[in-house]
């Protein structure tokens, strides 16, 4: 097994808190020196912290550090004397120097214009060329889009490593800063991918795909608590979760909480875990933030870093700059192979377990506490191209599309009427139905070759008449783009009840909390008797059809098609339009056993075009 | 009425805090009190000190060191 643990300081002179003005009563002044020496000491000090637990760092020198004598020199200092990297980054632009060239407030390399992302790369690069004599290896900013590491790559191939999105950095990250921090990128992968030319959430398929970087997260979260909550409060971020106020007295057990799950996530990606922290001096200001005055700042820091210098130690943790941690992840990294995470509540106090998965198809999670009900679905197969910034349809919307975000559209529980977006199957005997998100449960991993296997434990249905008690597999065959989901009732009171089996997904597409326009959506199901087909108009049409062969929704707003087919050769498949008050789309295979039984249905994402 | 002004920390409105938003308050020296521009909070140093440990007692494991993986 083996834990890598990538540690990135940036010198930012003119932090984000003095662009806002912040320091009340003052004007904005980019040159103020008091500022800029504040910085300036501050990543000294977490250099020094670093360096004093073993540590090795990437220093990303911000184009504003640039043009400081005393950053330039600490940088090549560190890279001789401890082997730290020398990187670049598109934060922290800001700075007198960018405002005369550029004319511009801009703080996020990916809102700008193409046009003007390309003047700013060529600019960076070259005054980073300028000061070092080489061009860096690695880069990033909060979002990378495909169409900036695409034209960064054309122009400056030796770039190998990005920091390319905040995980789940949307419109929670947005809502939680009083609507006015536009991270809005959710979609991403958790940890390191390689990344698609046509889009940067989603995994490269393959060589032609393959856009030529490695990209990393910016942090490593957790990733229960940020799919609900503000992805700036629980992260590999010490003063992220001072923010959170995730501690007692000034204790913080759960950085190493989490660390400490992050590193048993090897157990489920064949040894490989991965870790990066990345504190921006703004966050240790002298003056204090969140609450925190300089000193528990200053301590979360210190603590949080000797626990990565104590993992190190002992020999549970490898510290790798950005690019090396690059080379090291593409020598064993089929472009297939998916990251799996069996996630734990380690905040709340519950059992609570979710299972991530990403490939180059798909992205997915499936929430134990609802019977493993998919409550997240992401059509990488679809590898949309969806350019962001300045002159383009979706501006500041960085999201890859969901079909299916249950947090963001109701689920299983919505308020009386309608239906919400989730994945799951239903049991049902006469009158009776119970959805298995009403069954809260326990899963545990396996593998079989290339195949990645959640086995959830048993849970018990109560009819009113029987009992029975029913186990869901999920069989994620490696470079399919397809799940096997088996739900098999293994025992039962009454082995003469009949009891239907409905595996359904009821989805939509969008990123953000509010409906997109579903018309055109395509609905069909075909089978022994015959096929079906609309075209979604919100007039709450149902089909059904027997001997199912294929249930499909071909969704041409985010060009994703989506099917379900079972080896059941007398199974009823059918669709389910919704109506505007119900925005969603329901397909789904319906088989009934006598006694004991099971059905067994596969999910494929595909590109629809 | 006084001007508005940071507190020595950036104390954050508790009960905006409560639904996940952060907004800092402004602080009234004259009457050594904290308030929100967003929603109607006010209260002393004390009464958002209160509301703070309030908001944190969710993380049931916030003190629990976890090593079971």
């Amino acid at each position: 097994m083996t834990f890598y643990v990538t540690i990135i300081h940036r010198p930012e002179m003119v932090p984000e808190y003095l662009q806002k003005g912040a320091e009340q009563g003052k004007r904005e002044d980019l040159t103020r020196q008091e500022v800029i020496q504040e910085s300036l000491d501050i990543f000294r000090t977490q250099q020094q912290i670093a360096h004093e637990n073993g540590l090795r760092t990437t220093i990303q020198m911000t184009y504003a550090s640039l043009f400081n004598e005393e950053a330039v020199a600490l940088a090549k200092e560190h890279h001789e004397k401890y082997g730290d990297e020398i990187g670049s980054t598109f934060l922290g632009i800001q700075c007198q120097q960018f405002r005369e060239k550029f004319k511009s407030k801009e703080l996020a390399i990916w809102l700008f214009s193409m046009e003007d992302k390309r003047r700013i790369v060529d600019e960076v690069m070259g005054k980073f060329y300028e000061v070092f004599g080489f061009y860096p290896t690695s880069t990033g900013s909060y979002y990378m889009d495909a169409e900036l590491v695409n034209y960064i790559k054309e122009r400056y191939p030796m770039i190998k490593v990005a920091v390319a999105t905040c995980w789940e950095e949307g419109p929670k990250a947005y809502h939680n800063a009083n609507n006015s921090w536009y991270t809005l990128h959710d979609g991403s992968p958790w940890n390191p991918w390689i990344p698609s030319k046509r889009n940067i959430h989603c995994p490269a398929s393959d060589e032609e795909d393959d856009i030529g970087i490695v990209a990393i997260p910016h942090l490593s979260r957790d990733l229960m608590a940020v799919f609900d909550g503000p992805g700036s409060y629980y992260g590999t971020h010490p003063q992220n979760i001072l923010r959170g106020m995730v501690y007692e007295g000034r204790e913080i057990p759960y950085f190493m909480n989490l660390v400490d799950q992050y590193r048993a996530q090897a157990k489920y990606n064949r040894g490989y875990a991965y870790n990066m922290m990345f504190v921006g001096p703004g966050w240790m200001s002298k003056s204090g933030r969140w609450e925190a005055d300089y000193d528990f700042l200053l301590k979360a820091y210190k603590d949080g870093m000797a626990y990565y210098g104590q993992l190190k130690k002992e020999g549970k943790a490898q510290d790798v700059t950005m690019s090396e941690f690059a080379e090291i992840y593409r020598r064993d990294r089929p472009y297939t192979r998916p990251e799996c995470a069996l996630w734990k509540d380690i905040l709340y106090g519950s059992k609570r377990q979710q299972f991530w998965y990403v490939d180059p198809w798909m992205r997915v999670c499936l929430d134990m506490n609802q019977g493993g009900a998919m409550i997240d679905l992401r059509p990488y197969a679809a590898k949309l191209i969806r350019p962001c910034g300045v002159g383009t349809k979706c501006l500041q919307d960085a999201s890859y599309p969901f079909l299916v975000q249950s947090l963001y559209r109701a689920g299983y529980f919505t308020h009386y009427a309608g239906e919400g977006a989730v994945k799951s199957c239903k049991f049902g005997h006469q009158d009776e139905v119970v959805d298995l998100c009403t069954c809260r449960t326990l899963a545990s991993f396996s593998e079989e070759g290339d195949t990645r296997i959640v086995t959830l434990d048993p849970v018990e249905i109560e009819f009113a008449d029987f009992t029975i008690r029913v186990q869901s597999v999920f069989r994620f065959a490696e470079g399919t783009g397809e799940i096997e989901m088996i739900r098999r009732i293994i025992e039962t009171t009454d082995p003469q009840a009949e009891v239907t089996i409905d595996e359904y997904i009821t989805a939509c597409y969008g990123t953000t909390e509010y409906p997109e326009d579903l018309t055109g959506v395509k609905l069909t199901v075909t089978g022994t008797s015959g096929t079906e087909s609309i075209e979604y108009a919100y007039k709450c049409r149902e089909a059904e059809v027997a001997g199912v062969t294929l249930a499909e929704a071909i969704v041409p707003q985010v060009d994703t098609r989506l099917t379900m087919r079972t080896d059941a050769t007398d199974a009823i498949g059918y669709f389910r339009e919704g109506f505007a008050f119900s925005p969603m789309y329901t397909i789904g295979i319906r088989k009934t056993v006598v006694g004991k039984g099971e059905l067994r249905t596969w999910l494929k994402v595909e590109k629809a075009s | 009425m006084a001007q508005g002004r940071k507190g020595k920390l950036n104390y954050r409105c508790p009960r905006c805090l409560m639904r996940e938003i952060d907004m800092d308050m402004l602080y009234d020296r004259d009457k050594d009190e904290y308030y929100c521009l967003r929603c109607s909070f006010v209260g002393n140093e004390e009464e958002v000190l209160r509301l703070n440990a309030q908001f944190r007692e969710k993380y049931r494991d916030r003190a629990r060191r976890i090593t079971d993986f």
